[in-house]
């Protein structure tokens, strides 16, 4: 059966979305069948990067209760030329849909993450998907605790800036571990120099002692990245490029971890 | 490291784990006056309170444990909580009970077979 993975942060910017679309995009040239949902309702953005412009149902609808997960899903399958699968769902951009998300009260939330929960049945065991991909707002948020909660591994993007290390810390302790959640770190936009063994250590040991949680993978910081503005899926569009590799190791841990 | 340190650490050790199995005690004790408060005719259940996460967040490890699978299961019995949490039957219809009292969860018994369920799928 397919798993459940949230990606998700305590500070913005810490490369969730740009790690999200990658990772699905990485399964996805490695031959699985992958949805990903755009859970950060505050900041919506899978619409602009994926270059979507028009959906016939939002992820907000869904989880209103107003349609079904079959309307919000968005077959991309035919932007990969290999056996993969990629369905996304949107959250919606506009002003308005962020305002509504964000004025819901506590009986709504609960009953949006048992329509989160009830995604394991009607996606995983049903649409025989292999990954079904949550990219999440930062911090403690509703729609971010529910998807965390409805996960079977939760991926923390971070990086070693020292607001983003004591908020992480704290949340590994008070969300995560409160909820038994299989946690892995990815830690973003690092300057050391990982490509010498010396470096590499380096990072892990500090971690390690750090968050005391395992560490899934290193990504340096790259002008690359920056460069392309979010116009480019490196996973997709550069699979020769380093961030890409380290995708492909990403990818092939999380298969191994959970399967 | 001293012998008085050793000795020190030690009893620090001994003294934490009194304290973990008084919150233990505490919990259990919890759930047999809650229950014993059930038992009672006059007794009228807290008014209906959403179980949204922050809600699970905030109670006792226990009482999360339980209640969380109860959301992935949507519709039980304490016997399948208990296969899911690998507690025991009686401890989960406790726990499952206690969630009733306080209006987290609702009960709906068929036949001899009590179910619990947050709330019913027409309803959401």
């Amino acid at each position: 059966m397919g798993k459940i993975i949230a990606v998700h942060s305590y500070k913005g910017g810490t490369g969730k979305t740009l790690l999200s679309v990658n990772l699905a995009a990485t399964f996805v040239k490695h031959g699985k069948k992958i949805c990903l949902l755009d859970l950060d309702f505050r900041a919506p953005s899978l619409s602009t990067i994926l270059k979507i412009k028009k959906a016939e149902c939002w992820l907000n609808d869904y989880l209103n209760g107003t349609c079904k997960i079959d309307k919000v899903l968005i077959d991309l399958s035919d932007r990969i030329h290999n056996d993969g699968k990629l369905f996304v769902g949107l959250a919606n951009p506009s002003t308005e849909a962020i305002r509504d998300m964000s004025a819901k009260d506590r009986k709504w939330e609960m009953r949006a993450l048992g329509r989160l929960l009830a995604l394991r049945s009607s996606l995983l065991n049903d649409k025989g998907l292999d990954y079904l991909i949550f990219d999440t707002s930062p911090g403690l948020q509703y729609s971010s605790i529910n998807a965390v909660v409805s996960a079977d591994l939760v991926i923390v993007a971070t990086t070693f800036d020292m607001s983003d290390v004591d908020g992480t810390k704290r949340m590994l302790r008070e969300l995560y571990d409160l909820f038994e959640k299989k946690t892995d770190i990815v830690l973003n936009k690092v300057l050391y120099d990982v490509s010498s063994k010396f470096g590499k250590e380096e990072v892990q040991t500090k971690v390690k002692d750090v968050y005391q949680v395992p560490l899934l993978g290193v990504i340096p910081c790259f002008c690359e990245i920056s460069r392309a503005e979010g116009n480019i899926i490196f996973a997709q569009e550069r699979p020769d490029h380093p961030f890409a590799k380290i995708l492909d190791e990403i990818a092939n841990k999380i298969d191994n971890d959970v399967a | 490291m001293t012998k008085q340190e050793v000795l020190g650490k030690k009893r620090m050790q001994i003294l934490e784990k009194i304290r973990k199995s008084l919150e233990k005690l505490n919990e259990r004790m919890d759930v047999i006056i809650e229950l014993q408060k059930h038992g009672r005719k006059d007794f009228q259940p807290l008014p209906e309170a959403p179980l949204d996460v922050m809600t699970l967040l905030s109670m006792p490890d226990h009482l999360r444990k339980t209640a969380m699978t109860l959301c992935r299961l949507g519709r039980a019995t304490a016997e399948d909580v208990a296969q899911q949490t690998r507690r025991a039957r009686a401890v989960e219809s406790a726990y499952l009970n206690q969630l009733v009292i306080m209006g987290h969860l609702k009960k709906e018994r068929k036949g001899r077979k009590a179910y619990f369920y947050v709330e019913k799928e027409d309803q959401g």
